[in-house]
């Protein structure tokens, strides 16, 4: 029995491991045969953005519990601090693209960590309002970012970032994402966390350190939200502190409960679902209607909100996000 | 102080505003012990409870456990030397499964480090099998292995009482501090209840200390009963003993006729 179940596991994983590489593949040759365009190349590298970023979020909210309202404010200090370096060094390859990558990562997560010492202590609602505070100190911070770093632009936005994020990079990093996620919460550390989630007094009391994996949670997501910030920037090649207002950390929430909490699937499918329906209907509709996607949107969210409460997954996964015990 | 003290409070005070929820509060515990804590309602048993396993810090005062202050740590910290409770309204992490109940209180025990966790390596994995045959032996004896998978707060309300408790017994603590264990069951629940808190004292060679309403509880399994009224410990004894102390009398049913007249 054991021997079969094993080798139904190694079988399932080859499948998963052949479906992911045949899926970039077909996709790799429609792009690179330009039938899909450089417009909608763009479309979906930025839905990886997304996926990897809400994927932060729903580590925070979703699975440790924590309801933020900042995280477009540590996606944002990716953002720059990747562009930054990549700007300053005045050239470009691969190499230092991971190098922004992962120090954009970083940084987020260091001041996750700084502010997340003194707001993690408090609830839900409260703790909601002080990352939206630390969300427009961000923001002003980006806007009069140029006084002390000119290069970073300021209010007047930054340009002239080098374009170095292809659906290569996403892909890679969406994939690493996910396995990272769904190894952890199926882990001892990861098991505390959603204690946290579920009763804090009760995981205190069977000796969980309640303080450390919530602020483990929050750097976690916030370094996922770093490095997608980091793709953002090499993506657009141009960054404004418009794009990393508390507005934006809303477009995450939402992506977060649409897809359901704690269901990685789930925040797959809303991130690329948004996305592509936001830009879907931009082709979609005829001209004269055009605006009508912002209605049509948020109706849309009204309507799963009525039909599925939970969201689209709502805690379910993909079979092959399930994890295997060993028996 | 003999070697046998686990628990040793001395002078505990703890206000809330002016309130004295407890106060002057002297309690020691003897190693195997089983203690009942009782009192009417308001009479401060569950600050003690909380004083103890750190959820509340004392106004002034001492809690030694195993003869070290504990009275300055946090709560997890003293879950981690070896006191755990149960909670008077059951808290059950209710929408996990049974079986990530019991693993989460064993969790600490063996620390793996985040890398190890990302990466599953081969230390992840045998502290993995580690973490799941403890908790399913402790499940085994609760009589849930069978609902290993089951989510918690789909299981009656019975078991959800005996899940509270395999859980705070996992990570083998010292003494255990249960909190209304018997708090609406029946009488053959109760009679059940009681044959398990005996059996897991022998079987895990703990100390408890539970706080209880239900007399017959009280009266049929506890060694020593300690008896608090207005926060303070007002009469301690064997069950018997108590029972007749005036003062408990007066404590729960009010002073006599008689008295009321002079």
């Amino acid at each position: 029995m054991i021997e079969k179940s094993y080798i139904k596991n190694q079988t399932t994983k080859i499948k998963v491991i052949l479906f992911i590489i045949i899926f970039y593949a077909v996709l790799q040759v429609l792009m690179s045969t330009q039938i899909i365009n450089n417009y909608w190349q763009q479309i979906i590298c930025f839905a990886g953005v997304m996926t990897i970023s809400a994927l932060g979020l729903n580590l925070i909210y979703g699975f440790t519990g924590q309801f933020s309202l900042g995280h477009a404010a540590f996606f944002g200090i990716g953002a720059y601090t990747s562009a930054f370096i990549i700007k300053t060094a005045h050239f470009n390859n691969t190499f230092l693209l991971i190098i922004g990558l992962i120090a954009g990562g970083i940084f987020a997560g260091v001041i996750a960590f700084l502010i997340g010492l003194p707001i993690l202590r408090l609830r839900s609602d409260y703790l909601g309002i002080a990352t939206l505070g630390f969300g427009i100190i961000m923001k002003v911070i980006f806007d009069n970012a140029d006084a002390v770093f000119p290069v970073l632009g300021g209010s007047r936005g930054m340009v002239g970032i080098p374009q170095m994020t292809n659906f290569a990079w996403v892909y890679l990093l969406v994939f690493f994402t996910v396995i990272i996620l769904r190894n952890l919460i199926n882990s001892a550390p990861g098991r505390a966390l959603i204690s946290v989630r579920e009763d804090e007094i009760a995981s205190e009391s069977v000796g969980v350190n309640t303080t450390k994996y919530k602020t483990l949670g929050f750097v976690i997501g916030s370094i996922f939200a770093g490095v997608a910030g980091g793709l953002y920037a090499h993506l657009y090649a141009f960054l404004h502190p418009q794009n990393f207002d508390f507005l934006k950390s809303i477009d995450v929430l939402l992506i977060v409960v649409l897809g359901g909490m704690a269901s990685i699937s789930g925040t797959i499918i809303a991130a690329v679902v948004w996305v592509l329906i936001l830009e879907g209907l931009r082709v979609v509709l005829p001209e004269a209607i055009l605006d009508w996607r912002l209605v049509i949107y948020p109706l849309l969210l009204i309507l799963i909100m009525i039909f599925r409460p939970g969201g689209i997954f709502s805690g379910k996964e993909f079979k092959f996000l399930h994890y295997q015990e060993k028996k | 102080m003999n070697n046998d003290t686990v628990l040793a409070i001395t002078n505990l005070n703890r206000y809330f505003g002016g309130l004295k929820a407890v106060s002057n509060f002297n309690m020691v515990i003897n190693k195997h012990e089983l203690v009942g804590l009782i009192g009417p309602n308001g009479a401060g048993k569950t600050t003690v409870f909380n004083l103890i396993t750190g959820m509340y810090s004392p106004t002034s005062g001492s809690i030694k456990f195993l003869g070290e202050e504990i009275s300055n740590l946090k709560p997890h910290q003293i879950a981690q030397q070896g006191v755990t409770r149960t909670f008077q309204n059951i808290r059950l992490f209710s929408s996990l499964s049974v079986l990530d109940n019991v693993r989460i209180a064993y969790h600490y025990k063996i620390d793996y480090g985040i890398a190890h966790a990302i990466f599953h390596s081969r230390k992840f994995s045998s502290a993995e099998k580690l973490i799941k045959e403890k908790s399913l032996e402790v499940l085994e004896l609760f009589g849930l292995a069978s609902r290993a998978e089951e989510i918690a707060k789909n299981l009656p309300y019975g078991e959800q009482r005996r899940l509270e408790i395999a859980r705070a017994l996992v990570s083998k603590p010292q003494l255990l501090l249960l909190d209304e264990p018997a708090a609406g069951m029946n009488p053959s629940e109760i009679k059940n209840l009681m044959e398990l808190i005996h059996f897991i004292r022998d079987r895990f060679n703990l100390t408890i200390l539970l706080i209880e309403h239900q007399m017959r509880v009280v009266m049929g399994i506890c060694e020593r009963v300690v008896v608090m009224d207005f926060g303070e410990v007002i009469s301690q004894g064997r069950p018997e003993e108590i029972q007749s102390d005036p003062k408990v009398i007066e404590a729960y049913l009010g002073k006599t006729t008689t008295e009321w007249r002079e």
